[in-house]
């Protein structure tokens, strides 16, 4: 092997897939990144296992040949030399070593053959559409908090993604609950969706879907099958297999007849229930919110430190009711939203709240109370 | 050298299986087992007739049943085992403050400068034996030493209801006679790395420096130094605020299948989960710990946001952590599993209501 490349694009990529490969993993072969040069490009990939990320670059190609080396270890020397500078990796005389060079630098590598290199991504695809990166980012972002990281209910360990029809409309839908919470956003389904089956997207790729999609310039080519989805974001390409489980039918737990109708300005309520949870060191704490007409008050009682209370303006006009929410899912879900009014529609302190932007109806949060 | 030192280590006998004999009529003079006979159930405690068919505690329930088809299984009842714990440490803290329990049957009191101005360790000791039976009408055995350890070798010799001390001048002579595998801290694994390197007893350990020990188990080699010459000089410490349960297993032949390493680690699930459920404890991450072969250790672990609260949800969450070690290419030694981040059970202030999904 003979390969010469830019530094800054060696590094692009590497930071694409490196982080892919688990610090701590017990297979050796799967702490290496495997790099694949032919004619004119590097072709550089990482994998889990169960997440894989492959990226091509152009490089100046002496002798083509594919071998690994360690993924972490690679990603540190090349994030360590100078800007601008250029790389040269290239198999040296030893067995397995490979020999990386720019400037006055010299690393000799101890590479694994590229035929230890798991393949665990082949197969076809049954759906393929496309979303600008925009979309992909809200349906991910908006719902990964509510990711359940119980590793028990491991169907509810990721993003449910589906297309559902409503009164006529085809919505491709993001779902995600942790059993507390569930957050849901929906788009417009993109053409190809339609028939899909419905998949279950792990943490792992979520957060590195987030990554890459900032990175994103066109759109985002998605194509799937039951078992295994794979995001193409140009030359970036990430491929996961999906969690093998049943999402549970969780249109049961969205209320439809919350009648209380509370709406608060988000930025004012976000920053008092920051304010009043100070109280409580321990996470998980309930805030009550007591509802009377036109007012609420946020309090945080803490029996070891004392309590706290705040008054906000709120638009109001039910009966007067207290309810008791986990101060970080409040805060959560009010990052969440992108209005400057936040909607809540309540029914009692014993059963699920809903919260939304006050106009928008794309992305919608459930929220169950606690005990007060 | 410090004043001599004056340690009782006092031990419930059979506790649970006891409380149940005690409080059931019908289970008395007969093999009882606490815990669940279901087909992975795992025995938490057995009486002295169950132990005579070779039924210990942490026993897979199948086997239990194998070694003894008449053995009884009682459900436990820890709120009434936490009510004698609580009985017998207000004995304990009658004669000495410096009480530190170990679990809810067993304690290490330290009673040089106690509360009754009693010279002799070994009246105290019998005192108290006296008025466990008494007031809860089970009986506890003792050990009485100098310090820690041999106390604990003590309450052993003599068990059940008995008690043993071992005076400041027969501590190094006692140990010496001692085959290896009863020592505290010296499990089946290191009694057959000892035995394999000619320490059959205390005397041989003794025979060895320290260099030889340390080099051959490390950190441990020290602590062996010592107790083979019947040194042991930590302190009673009654302020001892538990941040973790843990319990661990070095096996006897290494494991390398997933289902092997699942069935091992019952047992030990089992024992920290009978802790926190005996001390009221539940707690939020889970690590599970692996060594080697090669003696390379690591751990995994994860927190949930509600507390891990049952046996069931522990194991749960310790098979996930150690799914993606297997297959293993490498033998595993030793599991561990602990549980941190405690807080008292059941006295959650806010509760958190589900969704239902």
């Amino acid at each position: 092997m003979k390969v010469t490349i830019e530094r800054a694009a060696l590094l692009r990529a590497l930071g694409h897939v490196h982080r892919v490969v688990e610090r701590r993993t017990t297979i050796p072969i799967l702490a290496n990144v495997l790099i694949d040069a032919s004619a004119g490009t590097l072709m550089l990939k990482a994998t889990d296992l169960d997440l894989e990320i492959t990226e091509k670059v152009s490089a100046d190609i002496g002798q083509p040949s594919a071998t690994t080396l360690p993924a972490h270890t690679l990603y540190d020397i090349v994030r360590k030399l100078p800007e601008g500078a250029q790389v040269s990796i290239e198999g040296s005389g030893e067995q397995g070593q490979l020999t990386l060079r720019s400037g006055r630098s010299r690393f000799n590598l101890q590479s694994l053959p590229e035929s230890d290199f798991p393949d665990v991504t082949s197969g076809e695809f049954s759906h393929s559409f496309s979303l600008p990166p925009a979309d992909l980012k809200k349906l991910i972002l908006k719902t990964q908090f509510a990711i359940s990281s119980e590793e028990t209910r491991y169907y509810l360990n990721g993003i449910f993604l589906h297309v559902a029809e409503v009164e006529g409309h085809q919505l491709l839908r993001a779902v995600a609950t942790d059993g507390h919470r569930l957050a849901r956003v929906e788009l417009p389904a993109p053409a190809g969706s339609a028939g899909m089956p419905g998949v279950i997207l792990p943490r792992k790729a979520v957060n590195e879907i987030l990554r890459l999609v900032e990175d994103a310039e066109g759109a985002v080519a998605i194509e799937l099958s039951t078992n295994k989805m794979r995001f193409s974001f140009g030359e970036t390409v990430l491929t996961t297999k999906l969690i093998d489980g049943t999402f549970p039918d969780y249109g049961r737990v969205i209320p439809a007849n919350n009648d209380k109708r509370l709406t608060v300005e988000r930025g004012v309520f976000r920053e008092a229930v920051d304010r009043v949870s100070t109280i409580s060191s321990e996470r998980g704490r309930a805030v009550k919110l007591a509802l009377s007409e036109g007012r609420l008050v946020l309090s945080v009682t803490n029996p070891d430190q004392g309590s706290a209370v705040e008054e906000i303006e709120a638009d109001y006009d039910g009966p007067p009711i207290d309810i008791g929410f986990n101060s970080r899912y409040l805060l959560d879900i009010a990052d969440q939203l992108d209005s400057d009014t936040a909607l809540f529609r309540l029914a009692d302190p014993g059963s699920p709240t809903l919260i939304q932007d006050r106009d928008g109806a794309s992305a919608l949060y459930v929220l169950m109370p606690m005990r007060v | 050298m410090a004043s001599q030192r004056k340690i009782i280590h006092v031990d419930m006998d059979a506790f649970y299986a006891s409380v149940e004999q005690r409080d059931n009529p019908q289970l008395r003079g007969r093999p009882v087992a606490v815990g669940s006979p279901r087909a992975r159930g795992v025995v938490a405690a057995a009486s002295y007739e169950a132990r005579a068919f070779g039924v210990r505690s942490a026993m897979p329930s199948v086997t239990a049943m194998r070694r003894c088809p008449d053995l009884v299984f009682a459900p436990p009842r820890f709120d009434v085992y936490r009510e004698v714990s609580r009985r017998i440490r207000a004995i304990f803290l009658d004669y000495t403050p410096l009480v530190e329990p170990l679990s809810l049957d067993e304690a290490y009191l330290d009673v040089t400068d106690n509360r009754k101005r009693i010279a002799s360790a070994t009246r105290i000791a019998e005192e108290i034996r006296a008025r466990i039976r008494e007031e809860t009408r089970l009986t506890a055995s003792a050990g009485v030493s100098y310090n820690k350890f041999l106390a604990k070798l003590a309450s052993d010799q003599n068990k059940p209801n008995g008690l043993f001390v071992i005076p400041p001048d027969k501590g190094a002579d006692f140990v010496a006679a001692l085959p290896i595998g009863k020592f505290h801290g010296v499990g089946p694994a290191t009694t057959k790395k000892m035995n394999a390197l000619g320490i059959e007893t205390g005397l041989d350990l003794r025979a060895k420096t320290l260099p030889f020990l340390q080099m051959h188990f490390g950190k441990a080699g020290g602590y062996y130094y010592g107790i083979a010459r019947g040194v042991d000089d930590r302190e009673v410490r009654p302020d001892r605020i538990r941040k973790s349960i843990g319990a661990e297993v070095t096996f006897a032949q290494d494991l390398f299948a997933l289902d092997e390493a699942v069935a091992a680690l019952a047992p030990i699930v089992t024992r920290v989960a009978a802790h926190c459920e005996g001390a009221r404890i539940t707690g939020r991450t889970v690590t599970v710990k692996v060594k080697y072969a090669d003696f390379q250790q690591i751990t995994r672990r994860s927190t949930s946001v509600a507390p891990i609260a049952s046996r069931a949800a522990l194991e749960a969450a310790a098979r996930a952590l150690l799914h993606p070690l297997f297959p293993s290419p490498k033998g595993v030694r030793l599991l561990g599993v602990t549980l941190s981040s405690l807080a008292p059970a059941g006295e959650a202030v806010d509760s958190q209501l589900s969704l239902g999904v």
